[in-house]
């Protein structure tokens, strides 16, 4: 069963008057139900377009998109958001918690605008605080824990609500290899264990590698897929190919081959 | 570019930031300028006669600059502040320190000299329509011309640049201590979580109450020993309500999680619980400055608008004629002739009433003290004519003491009973209290009705120098016809009518001292009033960079525009109208202690005026809110 269809999407840029840019061009994709799908490609090849179009932040200017038997196109603004808050769970690259709340404000806030009950959001925020590590700074507010704390907090904020599909947004973008290893093992755990969709954006080969699959971006299309075998190794070697032969910017590129 | 240049763009490409700051500026210049248009022109300046009026604009410009100071110290240093990161990039550029201060002072003076500009110009246009309303304010004959004081342009111009560069040199030389690392951190430094303290709580309340208590049972006798205490008692009370009682009121209001936890009241509340610790000094600037502009408003509109029944309640009767003496009295009915034919020339109805008094005197503590009676009969006629309610016929042995409207604390402790005698007779009474229905007579410290068999055994052996004789007079619709009473008077001969008196008189002096006084009151108000509301916007627009970023991520996680919407409004409701608020409780206390000096309901003046005040806050309030909705909407 898909979560998500997009059907020759396209985005364009540009004025009516002026030049125009095709930052998506006529992509089909579908994601399944439990699937962990990663999109890599050099800055400027739309891979956060087509993030932002995907998770209905932006605007398509062709094609259509359904996500949960919904069709996004037909949602007014208002209906869009509703829909973001239920279905979706949101990561970004710089976490985007309220520093006014608690971390465990912030991790109900997506309960609380929909009314929830009280003693219901403490159970379901105990229980995702207990899969993610992170019972013990409940109580803290959001600059007084480490980056890797905080994107764990965001990414439970993610799923307490069990959304259809989680968006991640370069989520180890602002982390340390060791706070990055953190999250991508917590994301491929939730993945695992709960069947949770989730799609993520990143540049970087070592947090791709947890996905088990890889849609590469160049000029606005997709250029190439590759799967997950057994090994996450081998699956880094591969991810590094590609880039390679993709010619993206050079910081794109390790260096060091295994 | 050169670096003026990028001074010039640096302003013009913030103006949307500058605007509020720039208008108040150019507001107080504008206004400050139309004073001074007035203080310098050849008609008023140097004629000695008009030297309280003189006066009054000194004290306006005065309390107009300084205020305008302070103001500009405010906003410049927070402007100054919120720019910080830029001026830290700046720094790590290589710009040296003293480059930037030269960036800073130029920027400055450029908002200086074109906010002085424009509000002389503001004030040229304006001026006109000043000068008239104020020729009629202060009934001169036609109105002033047009005459613009070069002295009025120059002193306007010359104190307010020296103003703007003070206050700009100041923030400077406190951005000196900062390293860059702080410049860059700036406004972005995490937010503390805000504390208070019970204790402090409740003392600020504590004072706020005390300073009602006071207010609310102050008198006439008492207000101006209390006004200190109020005010000490009132401005740390507020102070701490805001500090200290908001943080404590919104960690209660966090406790009870059933509430907390509703949709958007969790993004409210604790974004609330920020703002209002961050702009506690400032919401306790705005209260202060609204509650004064409210209660001087308010206090001489009311004041204003009671002179009709304040000078009823002073002045008994409409008109009153004294005199003294037989001899005098004798001559009384010619003179009497001059006023009654200037009424009936004017058409004015009148109704008089001739009434005899005679004079008698009484030992109090030692010293001796005068006093006049009336008898019952004529006592009765006269409350008759006042329409007030008559006492029971004194017995023969008693005397009725009319007390006077105002009545000092000492001379409310009458002995019981007295020893009244003249030089032919005397009497032992008892003494009883009574409202009086004539005007003090000036020759004598009391007024008494008596029985009119205790009456006539004075009157009766009399020496021509007791006696005195009233002509009352009851006219309707004074107040319309208040200047032909005034100047009627004016023909008696002072030699044989002693006394005059009229509520007339008391109205025409109290209305026009009043109304020069709400003239500038009202100036200088509406000043306070507009600086409390654009230092909120200011306020808000200084924190907009870190809201939209903030709400930009909660649109993403699903918060729909009509949530967001909500709980803007909400927020700078909260801002606008908490101040506000305070302020009228503030201001309905300091009209609880009017009233208990006048007579009239200050009610519907000061409800009225109030009314006024909220409606411009309301639309202030939308616009300010349109603003900030759409600023936020671009990123959703």
């Amino acid at each position: 069963m898909s979560v998500l269809q997009a059907t020759n999407i396209s985005k364009v840029y540009g004025s009516k008057r002026g030049i125009e840019h095709k930052a998506i061009d006529n992509i089909s994709l579908s994601i399944e139900k439990g699937e962990f799908v990663g999109v890599m490609g050099a800055s400027g090849s739309g891979k956060t377009t087509l993030l932002n179009i995907l998770s209905t932040i932006d605007h398509l200017s062709a094609g259509t998109l359904t996500i949960n038997d919904q069709e996004i196109t037909r949602l007014s603004k208002g209906k869009l958001a509703k829909f973001r808050r239920q279905e979706m769970g949101f990561i970004f690259q710089d976490f985007n918690l309220l520093d006014t709340l608690t971390i465990a404000e912030n991790i109900m806030l997506p309960l609380t605008l929909d009314g929830w009950k009280v003693k219901e959001m403490e159970n379901k925020l105990a229980n995702v605080a207990n899969q993610l590590g992170i019972a013990t700074i409940l109580r803290n507010r959001s600059f007084e824990v480490s980056g890797g704390q905080m994107q764990r907090a965001a990414i439970a904020r993610a799923i307490i609500h069990e959304p259809a599909i989680i968006f991640a947004d370069e989520p180890t973008g602002n982390l340390d290899s060791k706070s990055s290893k953190q999250v991508m093992e917590a994301l491929a755990h939730l993945n695992k264990k709960k069947k949770a969709t989730t799609l993520m954006v990143s540049h970087d080969p070592f947090a791709a590698s947890f996905c088990e699959r890889i849609l590469f971006i160049k000029d606005g299309k997709i250029f190439n897929q590759i799967y997950k075998g057994d090994n996450r190794q081998t699956f880094f070697q591969e991810i590094l190919n590609v880039q390679s032969m993709l010619g993206g910017d050079t910081d794109d590129l390790q260096t060091v081959r295994v | 570019m050169t670096f003026r240049q990028f001074a010039f763009n640096n302003v013009k490409r913030n103006s949307r930031q500058y605007m509020s700051y720039f208008f108040s500026c150019m507001f107080s210049v504008a206004v400050f300028f139309i004073y001074a248009v007035i203080m310098f022109h050849p008609e008023i300046d140097g004629h000695e006669f008009r030297q309280s009026v003189q006066r009054g604009i000194l004290s306006a410009e005065i309390v107009i600059f300084v205020f305008s100071f302070l103001f500009v110290m405010y906003s410049t240093g927070a402007f100054v502040k919120s720019r910080k990161k830029e001026y830290g990039l700046l720094m790590t550029l290589g710009i040296s320190k003293g480059k930037l201060n030269r960036l800073l002072i130029t920027e400055n003076t450029i908002i200086a000299v074109v906010s002085i500009v424009a509000g002389v110009l503001v004030g040229i246009l304006f001026a006109n329509l000043f000068l008239m309303s104020f020729s009629q304010i202060l009934g001169l004959d036609g109105s002033l011309d047009f005459y613009i004081a070069p002295k009025a342009v120059l002193i306007t111009v010359i104190s307010y640049f020296a103003m703007f560069e003070i206050n700009t040199l100041f923030v400077v030389w406190t951005l000196r201590t900062n390293a860059v690392i702080d410049l860059f951190r700036g406004t972005r430094a995490p937010k503390r979580v805000p504390k208070f303290s019970w204790i402090l709580s409740i003392i600020g309340i504590g004072l706020v109450v005390a300073a009602y208590y006071i207010a609310w049972t102050a008198e006439l006798y008492n207000i101006f020993y209390r006004m200190l205490p109020i005010l000490g008692l009132i401005v740390p009370g507020t102070y701490l309500l805001y500090t200290q009682f908001s943080v404590a009121f919104i960690d209660l209001m966090k406790k009870r999680k059933s509430f907390y936890f509703k949709q958007t009241n969790l993004l409210t509340i604790s974004e609330l619980s920020y703002k209002l610790k961050d702009h506690a000094r400032l919401l306790f600037f705005v209260t202060i400055l609204s509650a004064v502009a409210f209660t001087a408003s308010g206090v001489l509109y009311g004041a204003l608008k009671s002179a009709e029944t304040e000078a009823s309640a002073f002045v008994p009767q409409d008109m009153s004629l004294l005199s003294k003496g037989e001899e005098n009295i004798l001559q009384m009915d010619t003179e009497v002739q001059k006023v009654t034919d200037r009424l009936e020339e004017e058409n004015i109805d009148y109704k008089s009433i001739t009434v005899d008094r005679t004079q008698a005197m009484f030992t109090e503590d030692g010293s001796e003290r005068w006093l006049d009676m009336i008898s019952y009969s004529d006592y009765k006629k006269l409350a008759d004519l006042n329409g007030t309610e008559a006492i029971e016929e004194p017995g023969n042995n008693e005397i009725f003491v009319m007390l006077p409207n105002i009545v000092m604390p000492q001379e409310m402790n009458f002995p019981e009973s007295i020893e009244i005698r003249s030089e032919n007779s005397q009497q032992q009474v008892r003494v009883q209290k009574a409202e009086s229905v004539v005007v003090n007579n000036k020759h004598t410290s009391f007024s008494g009705v008596v029985s009119d068999q205790l009456y006539e055994s004075f009157a009766s052996n009399s020496q021509p120098n007791e006696r005195y004789r009233t002509v009352v007079f009851s006219i309707d619709n004074w107040t319309n016809d208040a200047e032909i009473i005034v100047d009627s008077m004016t023909r008696l001969d002072r030699k044989i009518i002693s006394g005059r008196d009229a509520s007339a008189d008391f109205y025409l002096t109290m209305k026009n001292s009043l109304s020069h006084a709400l003239f500038f009151g009202l100036f200088i108000s509406v000043l306070f009033f507009l600086a409390a509301g654009s230092i909120l916007y200011f306020k808000l627009y200084q924190d907009l960079d870190n809201d939209t970023a903030q709400y930009k991520a909660l649109y993403r996680i699903g918060l729909t525009v009509k949530e967001m919407k909500n709980v803007a409004t909400k927020q700078v409701a909260y801002l606008f109208f908490i101040p506000f608020s305070v302020a009228v409780v503030h201001t309905s206390f300091a009209f609880k202690a009017l009233q208990n000096m006048l007579e009239s309901s200050i009610i519907l003046p000061s409800v009225l005026l109030i009314s006024c005040y909220l409606l411009v806050y309301i639309i202030y309030f939308f616009f300010i809110r349109g603003l900030y909705i759409s600023k936020i909407k671009q990123v959703m």
